[in-house]
């Protein structure tokens, strides 16, 4: 009996561990050094490491203005970002799911920026509001191409925007259609017989009906953009002026820039506790809404 | 009826045309890609005056392109075959066993969809150099393995319930060990979830630069496409003139990919969604 219970756990061993040390080591371990390291004062490279107990966490709530300010931008964005993406793909995934003959090649088209690499689209967008842009104003004259989009703080913010909508739509389009696809058509004639308008059977029908799929892509694109990093890593930097930084750019400056290890292992664990909540409640909420057809 | 016919014909022109817009920052790249730089500021609309290969070349000598696609090359490969050889393993066994043990380690290889990469970056960062692999090919294919394994994992774990038990009883019957019966029996059936799992990670890991970045950094011998990409043009004055051949050959890959594995790509990418 005991010598199969080893084979047993033997096997189960063979199965499991080599994910497992994967897992741990890149994730788990690192999560747990993190809430260690958030109780002290250290620069993450010196033997000189001290207990400072919840200081850091003090520090982060009373006296921390580009912190907060990292806030101010995620939660900002956040809402932008959230609300521009939904209606939008929701609007475009109405048409592109009636139509047959060109809609392949279109959902197609707006997928493609959703599979190249965040580096390459940075790149391509600075290319566009650089020399593009001032080739353009040269050509039209319009001071809009003149602006400097990546210069004062406001331009930025919608260039990030628009850059990540740009980047994404395809995805929540596909979500979407997916979501309208599945809707019974029998639902549509119903409501046609009944005499409703264009209008009604979308906000009175479908949106109803399409729940599942709408809560799918509002808690992808809020964590989407309270997670906000590459984008600002690769493409601002933060700036001008640390008003494009978000909270992940922020702790990644804070730790690899201003050599404050513990206080930005302590913004993270404050970063996480938040992103959980959001999600838990943002969850219930959509939860709630879904109808069964 | 003929007006309705063709208004819908209008529509879908519409469509078309829309998302040809879409496109256009693209196109722009691409055509500007073949341009000398004064010919980009002063028409950046227009095709170029002559389609010469010159700056590619220049830019894949230059920028030593092919040891770069084949780092990429060997991480991308790396990572799907590791994802491809452990995750189904562990999904199937977490499945079929039913004690505590069992249950840690699920949670334990699930908690990190739940929590944000970014939050705990910075310790990775550290626990990496701790280890001495900063830098290295090698400590860059764990790290992006081991990142990739909880999503897949949780895509398979769901798949395997639905397999029914009869199977693996009448293959126990008919005398097949565990391993035989995982690797003849279970894994073919695997299939569908293991085709959205790679594809997934493929493009994820190929168009990776935030983890290359932090691992790696700027060790030049270990940069993937994306990292080298990143460190060589994203300075204030860039040298248009390479960076945008650069660009567009780094997308070259992707975008035949997506052409040759598009249904699979739309629709696996949206089922990778589900993750909380």
């Amino acid at each position: 009996m005991n010598t199969k219970k080893i084979k047993n756990f033997f096997i189960f061993a063979v199965f499991v561990f080599p994910a497992l040390a994967l897992v741990l080591f890149a994730s788990d371990i690192p999560f747990v050094m993190n809430m260690y390291y958030s109780v002290f004062n250290w620069n993450g490279i010196s033997q000189d490491m001290t207990f400072v107990g919840l200081d850091n966490f003090i520090k982060i709530f009373t006296n921390d203005h580009f912190f907060w300010k990292s806030v101010q931008f995620t939660l900002k964005y956040a809402i932008f970002f959230v609300v521009i993406i939904n209606v939008a793909a929701i609007s475009i995934a109405l048409v592109l799911s009636k139509e047959k003959k060109s809609s392949s090649v279109a959902r197609a088209f707006y997928y493609v920026p959703y599979i190249i690499s965040m580096t390459a689209i940075s790149l391509l967008w600075k290319f566009i509001l650089g020399p593009g842009f001032s080739s353009l104003y040269q050509i039209t004259g319009w001071e809009f191409f003149n602006w400097s989009w990546l210069g004062s703080g406001k331009l930025a913010f919608i260039v990030v925007v628009v850059m990540t909508t740009w980047q994404n739509i395809g995805y929540y389009i596909m979500n979407y259609i997916t979501g309208i696809i599945a809707v019974p058509t029998e639902l549509l004639e119903a409501s046609k017989i009944d005499g409703a308008n264009r209008w009604q059977t979308i906000t009175k029908i479908m949106l109803p009906m399409i729940m599942p799929s709408i809560s799918v892509c509002l808690l992808t694109s809020l964590t989407f953009s309270f997670k906000i990093f590459d984008v600002i890593m690769v493409f601002t930097k933060g700036g001008p002026a640390n008003s494009t930084a978000s909270v992940a750019y922020n702790i990644y400056t804070e730790a690899f820039l201003n050599n404050n290890y513990g206080l930005a292992t302590a913004k993270s664990v404050v970063f996480v506790i938040f992103v959980l909540c959001i999600t838990a409640i943002q969850t219930k909420i959509t939860k709630g809404r879904e109808v069964e057809a | 009826m003929k007006l309705r016919k063709r208004n819908i014909s209008v529509t879908s022109e519409a469509v078309l045309l829309a998302s040809i817009v879409w496109l256009l920052p693209l196109i722009l790249i691409f055509i500007n890609s073949f341009k000398p730089y004064n010919d980009m500021v002063q028409n950046f609309l227009a095709l170029p005056k002559t389609w010469s290969l010159d700056k590619y070349v220049e830019t894949w000598v230059d920028f030593g392109f092919p040891q770069l696609i084949a780092n990429t090359l060997l991480y991308t490969v790396a990572a799907i075959s590791g994802i491809l050889l452990f995750a189904p393993m562990v999904a199937y066994k977490l499945a079929r066993t039913k004690n505590t043990l069992s249950k840690i380690c699920f949670v334990l290889i699930i908690m990190p969809m739940m929590v944000p990469f970014q939050s705990y970056m910075i310790s990775l960062t550290k626990l990496v150099s701790d280890v001495n692999l900063t830098g290295t090919r090698l400590g860059y294919i764990i790290v992006s393995t081991g990142l990739m394994v909880p999503l897949a994992v949780y895509m398979i774990h769901g798949f395997v319930k639905n397999i029914p038990l009869e199977l693996e009883e009448s293959a126990k019957i008919d005398g097949a060990g565990p391993f035989r019966m995982y690797f003849s029996i279970i894994l073919p059936m695997l299939k569908p979830v293991l085709t959205t799992v790679m594809v997934i990670d493929a493009l994820s890991n190929w168009n990776d630069i935030i983890v290359n970045q932090l691992i790696v950094g700027g060790k030049t011998a270990a940069m993937n496409l994306q990292n080298a990409l990143y460190m060589k043009f994203s300075a204030q004055t860039a040298d248009w003139e390479h960076a945008l051949p650069g660009i567009v050959m780094s997308m070259i890959p992707c975008l035949i990919f997506f052409i040759a594995m598009q249904k699979h790509i739309v629709g696996g990418v949206t089922a990778g969604a589900v993750k909380g």
